[in-house]
């Protein structure tokens, strides 16, 4: 599980000067199941398409199993990519579609053409299709499948390759809600079934954080973090990350010792050190990690302003001194009420300040920018960083 | 009311359909005329179509037309593909600059694409010319042709170059469709480029690919204009001989190979349309229906076990095309070849046939429209004619401005049957550039049904009496010359005051509404079918609407007494022509007696060979059974006493041409 498969040493890619990814470096190990996760245009397709080779950097270098392969054409490759919205051959039917690849004559190695026998190929066609519950559908044409099915044929006929490396670009992005949860755990299995690697891009971070073995966190072309979903979740680090994985109450602090931050003129415990004295920080506060308290037991105080009922909880937005902050609670606290919170050490995690601060973490327009993240899963744009 | 008006709306509909259909109708109709009129119907027949394929100049501007036209569209159909292909490989911005780019050909007029195409071929062969002659005096292995003419090749490349855009119009949206992973899907699993394209981008583009090539090929077929001015001397089009052959009167044969051109196109369209709507109908139903015969066959057909069979095919027909492609270049490189140019309907076809069988030199006949077309042709340096027959004044500009080849009359015996009175005419004085091919006369044809007198004189052309009945000759030389006469001064007059006088008598009648209307070849409709009563035109024509006149119709011509025009069309040489033993010997052959009996007999103009003119009613009573009618001869070849009051034109100084011109301009202006 360690072996490192893949590597981007330093990959930089710009279009007419506009530069779409900055220096990236990257590392990826065998059988890892890696997600590119970021907003549209951040940089995530176009790392992908490096890999596949369908786009060649700008400089930096393209390893693979420690040997450059910048300059390997796709079909060269021991690697295979799933397309958003599939790209299946519209004039061939499932089966012809899956067997695609196999059909295509491969150079052995005494340097001849030869072909796979038909009985192999059909072999290996039927293997593929059960492995992706779709025996009895090889003479449908594809236009009669369903989105689901159809990124199944899509998987399908990127595997019966046997590649070493599976490149997924948003292959959910186009189904619903249920579906999409099902075929998060389909994939998974089939990945752990087929032992490879697959690098997968998304900007759902909930999908990211469900099915990754490595999440790398992209913004403006550049990685942001790279760790377990577990890390990126409890420690991310700058407010970018914070703010794009979950919910996070980012607030300007002053740290006044280790494990001492100050917010709001008040002296917080924490679990994070390392800084200078007085430096200024950015902490981050999950809307979970929040306890209400009566007002007077409270660290700090301030006024329900808005009360949303999710189901499992309610989402409140509380003004603290003018900044609003949003806690989750399974308990009723009517608009207008004045409530006290209280944050444990482990509630509490400290940023260094970065290009990000100030930009997220502020809850005053809630409203919207709740809408506008729970449209994000369903509006599946092509990157700006592809070729146009 | 609302009755009332669905059927205006349908009455509407009904009436758009006539007008767009009615004359094509009338067309196909008249190409089953057993009479040789385009007016008046004399029975069903198929003896036009039949003529049709026995004509040979018709039918070997179909072979180079198809030709043209397939070889035109492979080329731009791959070109114009890839083109396409490459087009959208490229940024969004600058793929809308090169398309926008690339609909400016099809927008622009066929007239400028045609002339500019001219001149940049034009241009080329003169740079290739020096570059030629250079390389040649450098070295002297490599011996390369220092001259290029406008032929088959420039026609290819300029049907090519206006078919390219429509591929691409045609393949466009059909790559703007495709999912543009597809490629990448393909090559992510194996293939390289190509193979992709074989493999999943022609299958999804190729429904424009195809209607691409059936566009590129019909306007191929379709085009005048461009070919016009492309074709140079050694090919024509079936649209370039049709037009040619109109220039006189529209035959039954025209009709007749218009009406199967017609069909043809319509056969494409509806291909190409049903085909359309097949996919549509496809894309609805999916897979679920049932597939016809035709269909299973072919996607057996596309089994991979029938690999063999396929590119068997393909094979087959890439030998049949190479073929092809091979016997016209033996048919046109082998050979001795001369190069002719003539008017429409103007030569005895059997005559090209025979000389062919007797000397083995392939003749290239053309047709050139008027004397004005010809000599513009010639300056631009376009054509590569070696002979050509124009008239007497154009003669004289053309020998002024050394245009013409001295002939070598020893090469030439058949020039002594010439009659001496067509030797040494003002044009020519010392005989040196030319051998007459025919004479004839200008007249006043008029319909004695409706004109009750005789007429005798060019006055009647502008009276009262038979306004609007009068056809005015849409040619400035001869309707001015026309007043001229009438009014006792020279049809070669240079005096300005007498040449504003006759276009005063002329603009005067038109204002009155004498006239109505100004015509050239309609004058054979109108007459033939009573339309109108008075015209003027050649003598050899009005024999032919004698022929054709409809019933109640009665046609008689005149001289009129104050003289009328003469004139004389001439073989004559151009300077420097390539194959000058030929031309000579082409000239020979025309100027024999035979040659001129046969062409008289064709065309009804008279012959200058001495022997012929005077044999020809015993010739005719021979072919024919019957007495030719004395009356018809002395039409035909005007007896020497009618000829002394008869003047041929001569070339007129260049500022009396332009007031010609001006003043012709003005008419009906004011």
């Amino acid at each position: 599980m360690s072996k490192e498969l893949i590597r981007l040493a330093g990959c930089t890619m710009a279009f007419d000067d506009e530069v779409v990814l900055d220096k990236i470096n990257l590392s990826i190990q065998d059988k890892e199941f890696l997600t590119l996760l970021g907003p549209s245009g951040c940089g995530k397709t176009t790392t992908l398409r490096i890999i596949g080779g369908f786009q060649t950097p700008t400089s930096g270098d393209v390893l693979f199993d420690g040997v450059r392969i910048n300059a390997v054409p796709p079909h060269k490759r021991t690697i295979n990519t799933v397309f958003q919205k599939y790209a299946l051959f519209p004039h061939l039917n499932v089966y012809e579609n899956i067997a695609f690849g196999l059909r295509i004559p491969k150079t052995n190695a005494q340097g001849n053409k030869v072909k796979l026998p038909e009985e192999e190929i059909d072999h290996r066609v039927l293997e593929m299709l059960e492995i992706v519950n779709l025996r009895g559908f090889e003479k449908r044409r594809t236009a009669q499948l369903s989105g689901g099915q159809q990124q199944r044929v899509a998987i399908a006929r990127a595997l019966v390759n046997r590649p070493k490396v599976l490149l997924l670009d948003e292959p959910l992005g186009a189904l619903d809600l249920k579906l999409r949860k099902d075929m998060q755990n389909e994939l998974k299995r089939i990945q752990k079934a087929m032992e490879i690697t697959f690098v997968y891009v998304t900007h759902d971070q909930e999908e990211a954080l469900a099915m990754s073995d490595t999440v790398v966190v992209m913004d403006a072309g550049r990685i942001q973090q790279i760790g377990s979903p577990e890390d990126i979740y409890n420690e991310p680090r700058n407010a970018f990350v914070a703010d794009f994985i979950g919910e996070s109450n980012i607030i300007d602090g002053i740290m006044r010792a280790d494990g001492v931050v100050e917010i709001f003129n008040r002296r917080f415990q924490c679990l994070d050190g390392g800084f200078a004295p007085d430096e200024a920080v950015d902490v981050v506060i999950r809307p979970e990690d929040v306890d209400i308290v009566p007002e007077d037991q409270g660290q700090l105080r301030g006024t329900v302003t808005s009360v949303t009922f999710k189901g499992m909880q309610y989402d409140i937005i509380v003004d603290f001194y003018g900044f609003k902050w949003l806690i989750q609670t399974t308990d009723l606290s009517p608009v207008g009420s004045r409530i006290g919170i209280k944050i444990d050490p482990d509630g509490i995690h400290v940023m260094k300040k970065s290009e990000y601060s100030g930009m997220f973490g502020d809850y005053s327009s809630y409203s919207e920018e709740y809408e506008e993240i729970s449209d994000a899963g369903c509006v599946s744009e092509e990157e700006s960083g592809d070729e146009e | 009311m609302k009755r009332n008006s669905r059927l205006g709306s349908r009455l509407c509909i009904g009436l758009m359909f006539l007008f767009l259909y009615a004359p094509i109708l009338l067309l196909i109709i008249f190409s089953f005329n057993a009479g040789d009129s385009s007016a008046v119907w004399k029975g069903f027949s198929l003896h036009w179509y039949g003529q049709l394929f026995r004509n040979r100049l018709i039918m070997e501007s179909v072979y180079t037309t198809l030709l043209v036209s397939l070889l035109a569209t492979a080329i731009a159909t791959v070109a114009g593909t890839f083109a396409a292909i490459g087009l959208y490989s490229l940024g969004r911005r600058r793929r809308e600059a090169l398309l926008t780019v690339n609909n400016i050909p099809m927008m622009n007029a066929d007239i400028v694409t045609g002339v500019s195409l001219c001149l940049f071929f034009v241009a080329f062969f003169q740079g290739w010319g020096t570059f030629a002659r250079w390389f040649n005096s450098v070295q002297s292995a490599v011996e390369l042709p220092d001259r290029l003419v406008l032929g088959f090749g420039t026609l290819l490349l300029a049907h090519v170059t206006f078919n390219i855009p429509y591929v691409i119009l045609n393949v466009a949206p059909k790559l703007r469709q495709m999912d543009r992973n597809l490629m990448d899907a393909a090559q992510d699993l194996g293939c390289t480029w190509m193979q992709a394209f074989w493999k999943v981008m022609l299958p999804e583009i190729k429904p424009g690919i195809v209607s691409g090539a059936l566009i590129a090929f019909t306007m191929s077929i379709d085009d005048f204009i461009i070919s016009y001015f492309t074709a140079g001397s050694a090919s024509s089009t079936l649209a370039m001989t049709i037009y040619g052959m109109t220039k006189k009167r529209v035959t039954p044969e025209v009709n007749a190979i218009s009406t199967l051109l017609f069909l043809s196109v319509l056969v494409l369209l509806v291909l190409s349309n049903v085909k359309e709507v097949r996919q549509e109908a496809r894309e609805r139903l999916g897979a679920a229906r049932k597939l016809t015969a035709l269909e299973r066959a072919r996607q057996k057909f596309a089994e991979p076990q029938y690999l063999w069979a396929r590119r068997g095919l393909a094979g087959a027909l890439a030998c049949v095309f190479i073929v092809s492609v091979g016997f016209l270049s033996y048919a046109t490189g082998s050979r001795p070849v001369v190069n002719v140019c003539s008017w429409g309907e103007y030569i005895d076809e059997e005559l090209i046939t025979q000389f062919e069988e007797a000397t083995g030199i392939r003749v290239n006949y053309q047709t050139a429209e008027s004397n004005e077309a010809l000599y513009s042709l010639l300056k631009s340096g376009g054509a590569d004619y070696d002979v050509i027959v124009p008239s007497d004044y154009m003669i004289g500009r053309l020998i002024a401005e050394d245009m013409l080849e001295p002939l070598d009359y020893g090469q030439i015996p058949n020039f002594s049957l010439i009659d001496d009175r067509f030797k040494n005419l003002s044009y020519d004085p010392e005989n040196r550039y030319t051998v007459p091919y025919t004479w004839g006369t200008l007249g006043i044809i008029y319909n004695t049904a409706v004109v009750e007198e005789e007429i005798t004189s060019w006055r009647a052309l502008y009276d009262d009496k038979y306004a609007g009945n009068v056809l005015l000759i849409n040619n400035s030389r001869d309707a001015i010359g026309e007043a001229l006469f009438c009014l006792g001064y020279s049809v070669n007059t240079t005096d300005e005051a007498e040449i504003r006088e006759a276009f005063a008598l002329v603009a005067d009648a038109n204002r009155r509404g004498i006239f109505q209307g100004r015509v050239m070849d309609e004058i054979f409709l109108k007459m033939e079918g009573g339309n109108a009563a008075i015209a003027t035109y050649y003598a050899g024509d009005y024999l032919s609407m004698v022929d054709n006149q409809a019933e109640g119709v009665d046609l008689a011509f005149v001289i009129p007494e104050e003289g009328s025009n003469w004139f004389v069309d001439a073989m004559c040489m151009l300077k420097d022509a390539p194959h000058q033993r030929e031309a000579h010997m082409w000239i020979n052959f025309i100027a024999s007696t035979e040659a001129n009996l046969a062409n008289m007999d064709y065309i009804w103009y008279a012959s200058p060979n001495r022997e012929a003119l005077e044999r020809y009613p015993a010739y005719y009573e021979e072919l024919y059974g019957e007495e030719l009618d004395p009356e018809v001869y002395e039409i035909m070849a005007a007896p020497p006493e009618t000829l002394e009051r008869c003047e041929a034109y001569r070339n007129l100084p260049t500022e009396t041409l332009n007031l010609y011109k001006n003043l012709w301009t003005h008419l009906g202006a004011d």
